[in-house]
């Protein structure tokens, strides 16, 4: 099978700092891929290799199939940067100009896509103000809409949704969509693992410069944490011991417990805690999550350094 | 309250190395700039002195003193003209152009326009001695002036040691009709000179004053101002064009730009070339001003203004790259460029004119491109030099310009690499 983007081995030292130590991934036609990692993991390195800006030490980078050599290949690329790396004191028509030229469009082309993409990012109503008087959200799209205009077919985002409220995220997201089903691939690098979680068709989470872990997220669950529910109860008073199956929670009233088959051995597990004499006052069944695969992977350890 | 906001502005400032150069050392920097120009420049060790060339028509022994006499003068430095191009001392063609009876007073009335001396002297035979025609760049007002009232001093001094005083009750002889204090009055003469007073038989000495230029008529010389004031705000305006670049970093907009087709090359040279633009229409704009308010004669010099403009431009152009890729934050080009710009004016002219510094600093003066720019302008617009003599000029200009570009594109390889 031909992957839009795979990069095999790719590695990069800064000196004696080992950034990529051997960075493998791959994104499929059409596939949305969540690039998740802590501060420091070499996420930027991984996408300025790919972009060109930083050339690995070692490795292979392929594109559509053919290794990534030539500077005119990376036209099939698109950046998102996380920054609003727009200019805010042209308007929203002349920055998408601009940027269209710059990756090779002109002419009627060039206004085609001007006009599809004030359109897609619905500004079409305000493509004469400069773009410093947006709400940041619609800088946002702008921002997305630079980075897409020559219609890549593998777009790199990184946190396209920092710093928007709601309604400007599910706009974007909605955005994304659009392209998605035009065959686009998409890189998502985020902190929002929410938005990994539910916007993305498979997660790679990345640290010490390798794919630590890639899958769904059913599998990532299923390899990390396993498909146990996390119960965890509260009484009212509190706990002195806890009772058969049970563990104490976090607080004195608090009861925490690991379920593999909720609907057969939860109400065994309520009776335990009845016939110790406790009375329950809440219960919450939860599914593990990506934010707990993410820190059973990476690890508590802030990563200011 | 107050003082938590006073201390929230002194910790910034402590934290600001730009800032603490520009309050406390950049201030200290000019004022001790300014201290030698006007302090220890003018009258003191290194007083700049005025080039004369010195033209001995009379050829006769008195001649010959006053010259001697005005070597030894402190503030002057003689040269003497070398022997001429037709030993006949004719002009080449055989006439006499209006004003200048030979070969010699064309050569020196050449090297004044040209700006090689401020002062041509000429002493040429008179019924009662040397007299002396002086042929000015009238840009230096002070130095016609400073060597008609020495040239008069040494003539008389000359005369007085070489011929016996005249016996008492014995008349003056013919032609020295002027008694003592006596104004003697030829057209053109320096004051000093009319000021002289004729003694013990002799009359004032003969000084009349021609202003080669002749500044006053079509010549403003606002045109050197205008110059000065047009190449400082073009390395302003470059500066803060580099300042694009370092906000583009910074914003995270060179990262994309790089992501697109866009090379280096393309980007610096773009940036370049807008520079250039902006520069030739914002200096075209101000000399357009100037001759619509001041009398500046632009159109009539367009050829040398179109070139010094051009390489002005583009060196200041390149200049503004090269302080960019130089720096890190915007905030320390902001610091470094108001420092270097200011120091290249005091130094190159822009300013002060660089005649009133002493000979060190006009040499200091060589290292900025404004002193170069300015004689440029100085060529084409007061001494209405062909376009062929601003060849040091522009090619000084021309190959900094290249210089700098060069060296911004080896520092931007930094944003290359990352």
């Amino acid at each position: 099978m031909d992957f839009a983007l795979q990069t095999i081995d790719l590695r990069k030292a800064f000196g004696n700092q080992h950034v990529l130590r051997g960075a493998s991934l791959q994104l499929a036609p059409g596939e949305r891929l969540g690039l998740l990692g802590p501060n420091g993991a070499g996420k930027t390195t991984l996408i300025r290799c790919l972009t060109g800006r930083t050339r690995p030490d070692s490795g292979t980078i392929l594109l559509g199939g053919r290794p990534l050599e030539h500077r005119d290949q990376r036209h099939s690329l698109g950046l998102v940067p996380q920054e609003l790396a727009i200019y805010s004191d042209l308007t929203a028509r002349e920055n998408l100009q601009i940027f269209g030229r710059l990756y090779g469009l002109r002419g009627r082309h060039l206004r085609q896509r001007v006009q599809w993409a004030l359109a897609w990012t619905g500004l079409s109503d305000r493509a004469g103000d400069p773009v410093g008087r947006f709400s940041g959200g619609m800088q946002r799209r702008i921002n997305l809409a630079c980075g897409v205009l020559h219609a890549p077919e593998v777009i790199l985002l990184d946190e396209p949704t920092v710093g928007v409220d709601p309604q400007s995220r599910a706009r974007i997201f909605a955005m994304l969509d659009e392209l998605g089903a035009t065959g686009t691939s998409i890189i998502l690098t985020t902190h929002q693992l929410d938005e990994a979680e539910t916007r993305c068709d498979r997660i790679v989470i990345f640290d010490h410069g390798r794919v630590v872990a890639e899958g769904t997220l059913d599998e990532l669950i299923r390899r990390t944490l396993g498909t146990a529910r996390h119960v965890r109860l509260r009484v009212h008073g509190t706990v002195a011991a806890a009772p058969r199956y049970w563990r104490r929670g976090g607080r004195a009233d608090e009861l925490e417990a690991q379920l593999e088959d909720v609907s057969r051995r939860l109400p065994q597990l309520l009776d335990s805690v009845e016939r110790a004499g406790h009375r329950i006052a809440d219960l919450a069944v939860a599914a593990p999550s990506l934010n707990q695969v993410f820190l059973q992977l990476t690890g508590n350890n802030l990563r200011d350094a | 309250m107050i003082w938590t906001v006073v201390q929230i502005n002194l910790r910034r400032l402590r934290h600001s190395r730009v800032e603490l150069l520009l309050s406390f050392v950049v201030p200290l920097a000019f004022f001790s700039i300014f201290a030698v120009i006007f302090g220890g420049g003018i009258g003191g060790q290194d007083s700049p002195r005025i080039k004369v060339l010195t033209v001995d028509a009379a050829g006769t022994a008195r001649s010959a003193a006053v010259l001697a006499r005005l070597a030894d003068a402190p503030g002057l430095q003689l040269f003497a003209l070398p022997p001429p191009e037709h030993p006949d001392g004719k002009h080449p063609d055989g006439k006499h152009p209006d004003g200048e009876r030979t070969d010699r007073e064309r050569r020196a009335r050449q090297q004044v326009r040209r700006g090689e001396v401020v002062v041509a002297l000429l002493l040429e035979d008179g019924p009662e001695g040397p007299a002396a025609r002086l042929l000015a760049d009238a840009s230096d007002p002070i130095a016609a002036q400073l060597v008609s009232a020495i040239t008069a001093q040494a003539i008389s001094v000359t005369a007085r040691s070489t011929i016996p005083p005249t016996p008492p009750g014995k008349p003056a002889p013919p032609g020295k009709p002027t008694p003592p204090g006596t104004l003697v009055s030829v057209p053109g003469e320096a004051p000093a000179a009319r000021r002289l007073p004729a003694e013990a038989g002799l009359s004032a000495p003969r000084i009349s004053v021609e202003d080669v230029l002749r500044g006053d008529e079509s010549k403003p010389a606002v045109s050197m101002y205008a110059a000065g004031i047009a190449v400082m705000f073009l390395l302003f305006g470059a500066s803060g064009g580099g300042g694009a670049l370092l906000e583009e970093q910074e914003n995270g907009t060179l990262e994309r730009l790089f992501a697109t087709r866009l090379t280096m090359d393309q980007l610096l040279l773009g940036k370049w070339v807008y520079q250039l633009g902006l520069g030739v229409v914002q200096t075209t704009l101000m000399f357009l001003w100037g001759q619509w308010v001041f009398g500046i004669d632009l159109l009539g010099h367009w050829q040398g203004f179109t070139a010094m403009t051009l390489v002005t431009a583009g060196a200041a152009a390149s200049f503004g790259l090269l302080l960019a890729t130089l720096c890190r934050t915007r905030n320390q080009l902001n610091g470094l460029s108001v420092i270097l710009v200011l120091s290249m004016s005091a130094l190159g002219g822009s300013m002060v004119p660089r005649y009133l510094m002493g000979e060190g600093l006009q040499r200091a003066g060589l290292w900025t491109f404004n002193a170069w720019a300015l004689d440029g302008y100085n060529k084409v617009f007061w001494r209405e030099l062909p376009l062929a003599e601003l060849w040091p000029q522009i090619s000084v200009l021309v190959a900094s310009g290249f210089v700098f570009l060069m060296a911004a594109r080896a520092l931007a390889v930094r944003w290359e690499t990352g």
